[in-house]
């Protein structure tokens, strides 16, 4: 056992705990049979925080319940500063009803969630602030313009005339729509209505921007424009981006953690790398059958 | 207000480029002139029709007496287009008849004569072959009616004149004369009251419903409609996560619609005065609609100040049922079909209020119809030219307009997401065990 052997786990409730070295950067947390957590070290004394201090998201023991239908079940993770962390899960998983928790837009029946600090709850208001928010499948007012819906949304969010004028010039140039810019959003394509909605949250510039399946139902050649947009100006604007997918191909190239989903747990968290070498997967869908085949 | 007024716009630009929305605005200024152009051509082409031909009538005369052949004579000398028929059976004529363009068989019966001499009731029997139930069909056996009529008379008269030749028959016939005045506020008019309700009613009675029913059930359509679409297409999610309040969110929503609501109002009442122009431009409906409208005091100004205040209540009372239903439907779909459930508080109020005195309800139904605000346009349509605005027209619309305030309060605690999406879920659920039900 080296000097890394002993983790303090803020979410574990299980009575099963283990732990092992996988190279030198990171240890893996077993606090359940199905639950693996591959944390960089230096990331570690992040687990106790309670306030923001690098870290942008912070999760625990989130429990969501419809009825009697669990949707989330005791979800914790956490996402750092800067991050573009990645929910990956099946149908059904919770990765939406989690979004829509850290979007403001669901209560959590248990747990809390903390954006920068803010909860999600008590401090809806400041944390609407600092979040550009993108639902699956999220249309736009049909009869507008792509220009006309950027300033609206703009002026909405914006006090300044400036800010909003200055929000929409760099949206034109996010979208990369062009003249097409000009034309009612009825005229668009998926795509293109994709990349107005990504240029929306980004043109905010907001600390969180909280991406819900942003490549669903796209052919290969948007999918992979939307993907490089958000790798891009997350970057740029040194944004954190918490997003879900289904496509875990998609998750490897844009993502710097991930998080494994499934029936409103998470069963692995971990880089894209560490996964597959931890769970001896070439890609993450096979690391994401093999988790689920244990749990 | 700063997040206000571009919601407003984006609802308002958002709505008035729907086609769904600006055809169903345009359509009443097109529409209306169009069917009443149709209506006043119709009648008045079947007018000329009988003028120009003549009503064709067939008589079967059984009492071949002098009597009878004046009869004939007298009815020819109205108008009427008559041939005369063998003794045939009655139901061979009708036969023949239904092959032609003849719709009125007259019969004389035996006796026709001597009971008339006799000052015994005579009879004719008068059969309608009903071809359609059209206007002009309407018109020609009322017309007989009246030439039959007219025959009974001039024969009473006849008979007075022959009694007593002194006295004037008209006199005998209608002992008193009644001149009718309708007092209505400091003015005596020289009409029964019936033509006047009559013509209150034709205005009044029937636009302002006709408008009121009309347009809160669009505006109503309209807000369910631009809700819906908002879940649909998630635009109120991503609303809902903007730092801006619900209060506004919704503001916007029921400020957008009512404008909307109110140029598709105005556009309505331009259309629907046009109808009324192209129907009773009909030389003798005209002319009396004319005199009694010379006649009627008008309004005052505070009344058509209280009718649009209390209209616009109305349609943001509309809008926010509308608003609710949208905002409960998680697709247009399910609006459509819930929508039809706004009709029931503005249908409700709006019948008790012409069919009977609200005043003489029950005080618990009194506080329920004083609370909805459709009730407000029609107590004030009734009474504007009459009377005063009564006093619980005064003290109803606050309150009514209180009663609107506390439906947009509840409305925008409805916009919490948490509550939306968990009712949306349980309405679908309902929706969806409802098709499955064996």
């Amino acid at each position: 056992m080296n000097s890394f052997s002993k983790i303090i786990h803020y979410s574990s409730k299980v009575s099963f705990n283990s732990y092992s070295d996988v190279g030198n950067n990171f240890k893996i947390v077993l606090d359940s049979p199905i639950l693996v957590k591959l944390l960089p070290l230096k990331e570690l004394n992040l687990l106790n925080m309670s306030v923001n201090n690098g870290v942008a998201v912070d999760v625990r023991n989130l429990v969501k319940l419809f009825g009697s239908s669990k949707a989330l079940d005791d979800l914790s993770f956490q996402v750092r500063e800067g991050e573009v962390f990645g929910l990956i899960g099946p149908n059904g998983a919770g990765k939406t009803t989690a979004l829509r928790i850290l979007a403001t837009l669901l209560l959590p029946t248990r747990g809390s969630v903390k954006i920068f600090g803010y909860d999600v709850i008590s401090q809806a208001t400041d944390v609407r602030r600092i979040i550009g928010y993108l639902a699956e499948d999220a249309g736009a007012y049909r009869n507008l313009s792509g220009l006309e819906y950027l300033s609206i949304m703009a002026r909405v969010y914006f006090r300044s005339k400036n800010d909003a004028l200055e929000a929409v010039n760099r949206a034109v140039d996010i979208s990369g729509l062009g003249d097409k810019i000009h034309d009612k959003i009825k005229t668009y394509s998926k795509g293109m209505k994709r990349r107005l909605q990504i240029a929306r949250v980004f043109m905010l510039k907001p600390k969180l921007a909280i991406l819900d399946e942003p490549t669903a139902g796209l052919d290969v050649v948007h999918a992979s424009y939307i993907r490089k947009l958000i790798k891009d100006y997350a970057s740029k604007y040194g944004i954190t981006v918490i997003m879900s997918s289904h496509n875990m191909f998609e998750v490897e190239y844009v993502c710097d953690r991930v998080a494994l989903i499934n029936k409103g747990r998470i069963v692995a968290e971990g880089t894209p790398d560490q996964l597959k070498t931890f769970w001896n997967a070439s890609n993450l869908e096979e690391v994401f059958i093999k988790v689920v085949d244990i749990g | 207000m700063g997040s206000l007024l571009p919601l407003i716009e984006k609802e308002i630009k958002d709505l008035l480029r729907d086609p769904r929305i600006y055809i169903g605005l345009l359509a009443p200024i097109l529409t209306m002139p169009i069917l009443g152009l149709v209506i006043s051509t119709v009648m008045q082409s079947s007018i000329e029709t009988i003028s120009r031909e003549g009503i064709k009538v067939a008589v079967i005369d059984l009492d071949r007496t002098s009597t009878s052949r004046e009869f004939m004579g007298f009815i020819r000398s109205l108008g009427l287009n008559v041939s005369e028929f063998p003794p045939l059976e009655i139901e061979d004529a009708i036969k023949e008849l239904k092959g032609s363009d003849t719709r009125i068989l007259i019969v004389v019966p035996n006796g026709f004569e001597s009971n008339i001499t006799s000052f015994r009731k005579a009879q004719v029997n008068v059969f309608f072959i009903v071809k359609s139930t059209g206007l002009t069909s309407i018109g020609i056996f009322s017309v007989v009616e009246n030439v039959l009529n007219a025959y009974s008379k001039a024969l009473v008269e006849s008979f007075i004149s022959s009694k007593s030749p002194e006295v004037n028959p008209e006199d005998v016939l209608n002992p008193l004369t009644t001149v009718s005045y309708t007092v209505v506020k400091d003015r005596v008019l020289k009409v029964s009251p019936g033509v006047l309700f009559n013509q209150f009613f034709m205005s009044s009675g029937i636009m302002v419903p006709i408008v009121l029913m009309l347009v809160s059930t669009s505006v109503a359509q309209i807000a369910a409609t631009a809700t819906a679409v908002e879940n649909e297409e998630k635009t109120l999610e991503t609303l809902l996560t903007l730092p801006i309040g619900r209060y506004s969110i919704l503001m916007g929503k029921l400020i957008g619609s009512a404008v909307v609501a109110m140029l598709g109002t105005i556009i309505f009442i331009v259309g629907l005065i046009v109808y009324f122009q192209s129907i009773f431009s009909l030389p003798i409906v005209a002319e009396e609609g004319l005199t009694i409208s010379l006649e009627l005091p008008t309004a005052s100004f505070e009344s058509y100040v209280m009718l649009f205040i209390s209209l616009l209540i109305a349609i943001f009372f509309a809008t926010s049922l509308g608003v609710i239903i949208g905002a409960l439907s998680s697709d247009v779909r399910i609006s459509g079909s819930l929508v039809g459930f706004v009709q029931i508080p503005i249908m409700v109020p709006m019948f008790m209020v012409i069919y009977g005195d609200v005043r003489s309800l029950p005080l618990a139904l009194q506080i329920f119809i004083y609370a909805l605000p459709p009730s407000y346009p029609m107590l004030i349509a009734q009474s504007m030219f009459f009377t005063e605005l009564p006093f619980e027209v005064l003290l109803g619309i606050p309150y009514s307009a209180a009663f609107t305030v506390f439906l947009v309060y509840l409305t925008s605690k409805l916009l919490v997401p948490e509550k939306l999406l968990s009712l949306q879920h349980k309405l679908l659920m309902r929706r969806m065990k409802g098709r499955t039900m064996p």
